[in-house]
């Protein structure tokens, strides 16, 4: 455990001095998210179909746009897979939002996430552990304001036998 | 002499079995460990308030920035030295921004005289001009909408909440910040403060 936290830091350090690089006199810049990928072992049937639930955890107190907004303009919520050999994807299936009105426009319906949300994969894998990468893109506001697109990046592990 | 033989076979069929077994898990380990990796980078930071957020410009000369606006004509804070200026970074996707549009809209005829004036910047200049027009139509904005190239950002110090507000005054200080929505009152009471402050002769030189 002690080890894991440790890599952790470590990578945040040197991301943290990678942005300062881009910021001239600016404080360290953070990467900031508002949502956290609960990282759970994939177990499935090797070469048979299967389903692998992910598992997202919107920070309290903020809500991002589900994969189906009511309006255009809204940037949904959108998981993308890279492709690894060993494990084939199909489309992800994402949850209905609940519907969400700010409080100064009542009468505007938002569809939304907040909390947990599950997000199901299907797949079909060759024995072995796989690694799959992918990267949730998402929106997030809270009740009075918005946080500019951002980019989740998740490994999942994948073991199928 | 048969029977050491099979035995030998058996022993290294087992060890493999182990081994395999021993790898098997190894592998998943570092998988796991991989995923869990990333996780713990990306925690949301748990002191997340819109207030955390803020850039810290308050007393600083506004970065200058030249930038187009919706006909394609360039527009400059320098050109506005002398007056009070509301810079308002927004968004087409962003609900609370739209929301104080109109308010600015008001407040702009109502400080004309004044020489009161708002530069709408939008953060995501690349949803097109049209769709940018018909979203800033809508709010009924008639204030100049112009196009970000990305740096103007980050010269008013990352800009990572939207709506972002910065009270300029006639001496091209910010007065005020304001990340977020607010109530219209305290909005005109931020315009009320910018075209109050250096407004003793000023405009300098």
């Amino acid at each position: 455990m002690r080890s894991m936290v440790m890599v952790g830091v470590l990578l945040g350090v040197s991301t943290a001095s990678f942005a300062q690089l881009g910021g001239l006199n600016g404080p360290a810049v953070k990467p900031k998210q508002y949502i956290a990928y609960t990282a759970e072992e994939q177990a499935v049937q090797a070469g048979k179909k299967s389903t692998i639930e992910l598992i997202f955890k919107v920070a309290e107190g903020y809500h991002v746009n589900s994969h189906t907004p009511k309006s255009e303009l809204l940037i949904p919520t959108n998981l993308t897979l890279k492709p690894v050999q060993g494990v084939t994807t199909a489309v992800p299936e994402y949850p209905a939002g609940i519907s969400y009105s700010f409080s100064f426009e009542p009468n505007e319906k938002l569809d939304v996430y907040t909390g947990t949300f599950k997000v199901k994969v299907p797949v079909v894998a060759t024995a072995g552990t796989h690694t799959v990468e992918a990267t949730l893109r998402y929106q997030a506001c809270d009740h009075a304001a918005c946080y500019p697109p951002k980019s989740l990046p998740i490994a999942i592990a994948v073991t199928a036998k | 002499m048969r029977r050491v033989l099979v035995l030998g076979v058996m022993v290294a069929g087992i060890a493999l079995m182990l081994w395999a077994g021993w790898h098997n898990l190894r592998e998943r380990k570092l998988a796991m460990q991989k995923a869990r990796d990333s996780q713990v980078m990306l925690i949301p930071d748990k002191g997340g308030e819109s207030a955390g957020d803020m850039p810290q410009m308050l007393g600083k000369v506004a970065p200058a920035f030249s930038l187009t606006d919706l006909e394609g004509k360039k527009v400059s804070l320098a050109d506005y030295k002398g007056r009070p200026v509301l810079v308002n970074f927004w968004a087409t996707w962003c609900g609370p921004c739209k929301v104080e549009m109109p308010w600015f809209e008001e407040f702009r005829k109502q400080y004309a005289a004044q020489g009161f004036e708002i530069l709408g910047l939008t953060d995501d200049a690349d949803a097109g001009k049209d769709l940018i027009a018909k979203v800033a139509g809508k709010a009924g904005v008639t204030y100049p909408i112009l196009l970000t190239d990305g740096k103007v950002q980050t010269t008013y110090g990352g800009l990572e909440v939207l709506p972002m507000s910065f009270y300029v005054d006639r001496n091209g200080v910010i007065v005020e910040q304001t990340a977020g929505l607010g109530s219209k009152d305290q909005i005109e009471a931020n315009i009320k403060k910018v075209i109050a402050s250096g407004s003793t002769q000023a405009g300098g030189m």
